[in-house]
């Protein structure tokens, strides 16, 4: 499903973040990313949703060269991916309901479609009490819960998680890991980065570790 | 469809969250189309004006005293063969004589007892209405005018050159001051369009982040742009109606005495400036979200 071959990146042109990294994921696959700040894990991420360019290499999703792909037809590889970022990037002047149903807006759904799917999405994280609430209002757990019903709301083949957990406290980042852990029972794939052992140890998945821009499995 | 109906409310709200960047830039949009606008009436104008008096012109070829019938004969061929002379009417030497007794003034009547006729005979040709009326009367003064027994042909050449020149001037001068109020439009509308992004940007980061097709976030953009164009243009015409319908009742009677009235831009020009104020809009919006997109890829 994921086959990374051999990329190059360089940000300033001299020392690579990524060199000559490869890595497969297979469907329905839970696999850690992790490694030190500034190992690459948010540059892979980038790279799989077309964010970042790199010098040399390929990448396939889903059978897609994602290196060939123009800004103009970026969207057919990023609608079957969801992403949490680590900063949530949820928009502050919609409520938790607008955040999640702005997903399938810029995708051309309807109206109908909209208001069930987001219910549903609202109700596996356990939001739905707090559908017209604005981001500010809420915890920091409750906005990465948002934000990962805003990635799951187009039932993606493939979730990227940046640091999901990052800027939460030991419990509450149980929990959304959890989320994450239920997602891939149904069948999604789900490529979780973070520099936390203590999640990693949480669960029993594949351990992509990132060293001087090389992968490292265990 | 869906993204045209979910493109025109996010252009609504766009406009709602920026609704004083949005009014500046109708209100310059109005301003501009309205200068543009007004030169167009006065030119409508004019234009109207001077076809009134090319109706007037004719064609006078005066023949020498001593023309023979033959030579008389090939000039009559010419005229009549001409698929573009109404009517010809001959004037003789007498009647010439006649008529310019009749017109003289009073200081003028000592030439009254002149001995000899000094006015030549004539013939006076009046062409069909058409717009290239002055054309057929140059070819035909040139087919003309060489013939034997012609004394000279006229159609009042320098007055008509004149006003050609003009015309031509105020039309080019028409041109640019609507390519540079185009060309500042552009700028300004680009520069609300880009406003606009740049309040949304986050939201359009992660629209494209998420999978929104760059369609998607142009075309409310797009629709902003027009919108600016079509309201500013619809604005200022309205604005100069107003001047129209204020010059109709303060000098329609000065001028009904030349058989004019005053007219309002015409219907192709109408529709020209509100088409072209909706393309400034389209071609300035695209520009912003082009720029926006190429960077935000």
């Amino acid at each position: 499903m994921i086959q990374v071959f051999d990329v190059i990146k360089m940000y300033d042109g001299s020392n690579p973040v990524l060199e000559n990294f490869s890595m497969e994921i297979a469907k329905g696959e839970f696999v850690f990313l992790t490694g030190s700040s500034g190992a690459g894990k948010t540059t892979i991420l980038k790279i799989l949703f077309g964010q970042e360019r790199f010098e040399t290499g390929q990448v396939l999703v889903h059978g897609i060269n994602v290196g060939k792909l123009t800004h103009k037809n970026m969207y057919t590889l990023r609608r079957f991916m969801g992403v949490v970022f680590q900063d949530y990037k949820l928009l502050p002047n919609k409520t938790v309901f607008e955040n999640v149903s702005f997903a399938q807006e810029v995708i051309g759904c309807n109206r109908k479609t909209i208001r069930f799917k987001t219910w549903e999405a609202l109700k596996n994280v356990g939001l739905t009490l707090k559908k017209d609430a604005y981001p500010s209002c809420l915890s920091g757990g409750e906005q990465q819960r948002i934000a990962i019903a805003r990635a799951m709301v187009n039932e993606p083949s493939i979730i990227l998680a940046d640091e999901p957990t990052g800027n939460l406290d030991p419990n509450i980042s149980i929990e959304i890991f959890k989320l994450f852990e239920e997602l891939n029972k149904k069948g999604t794939t789900i490529i979780f980065a973070t520099h936390s052992q203590e999640i990693i140890k949480l669960g029993e998945h594949r351990i992509i570790n990132l060293r001087q821009g090389k992968a490292v499995e265990f | 469809m869906q993204t045209f109906i979910s493109g025109f409310r996010t252009t609504l709200s766009n406009i709602l969250n920026n609704k004083q960047t949005f009014f500046l830039s109708v209100a310059t949009i109005t301003i501009s189309i309205f200068i543009l606008g007004l030169f167009l009436m006065l030119f409508s104008n004019l234009n109207g004006f001077l076809s009134k008096l090319d109706d007037e012109v004719q064609l006078i070829v005066y023949l020498n005293d001593n023309i023979s019938p033959a030579e008389r004969k090939v000039l009559e061929d010419i005229i009549s063969k001409s698929p573009f002379v109404k009517s010809t009417t001959k004037v003789s030497k007498k009647l010439a004589w006649e008529e310019f007794q009749s017109n003289m003034s009073e200081n003028l009547k000592p030439l009254l007892g002149m001995k000899f006729n000094p006015l030549p005979a004539s013939y006076k040709i009046q062409l069909y209405e058409a717009d290239n009326r002055l054309v057929h009367i140059r070819e035909l003064s040139e087919q003309l005018k060489d013939k034997k027994g012609i004394e000279s042909v006229e159609y009042g050449q320098e007055w008509i050159t004149k006003i050609e020149k003009f015309m031509f001037f105020s039309r080019l001068f028409l041109f640019a001051m609507g390519g540079l109020l185009c060309f500042g439009l552009i700028l300004i509308i680009s520069n609300t369009i880009r406003l606009s992004i740049y309040s949304r940007r986050d939201e359009i980061e992660l629209m494209l982040l998420i999978g929104a097709t760059p369609s998607f976030v142009k075309v409310p953009y797009l629709f902003e742009g027009m919108l600016q164009g079509l309201t500013g243009s619809i604005s200022a015409l309205f604005l100069i109606k107003g001047i129209n319908f204020y010059l109709k009742d303060q000098f329609q009677s000065t001028i009904e005495s030349i058989s004019m009235e005053f007219q309002f831009i015409a219907e192709p020009y109408l529709f020209g400036l509100v088409g072209l104020s909706l393309l400034v809009g389209l071609v300035a919006s695209y520009l912003s979200t082009y720029q926006f997109l190429r960077i935000n890829k």
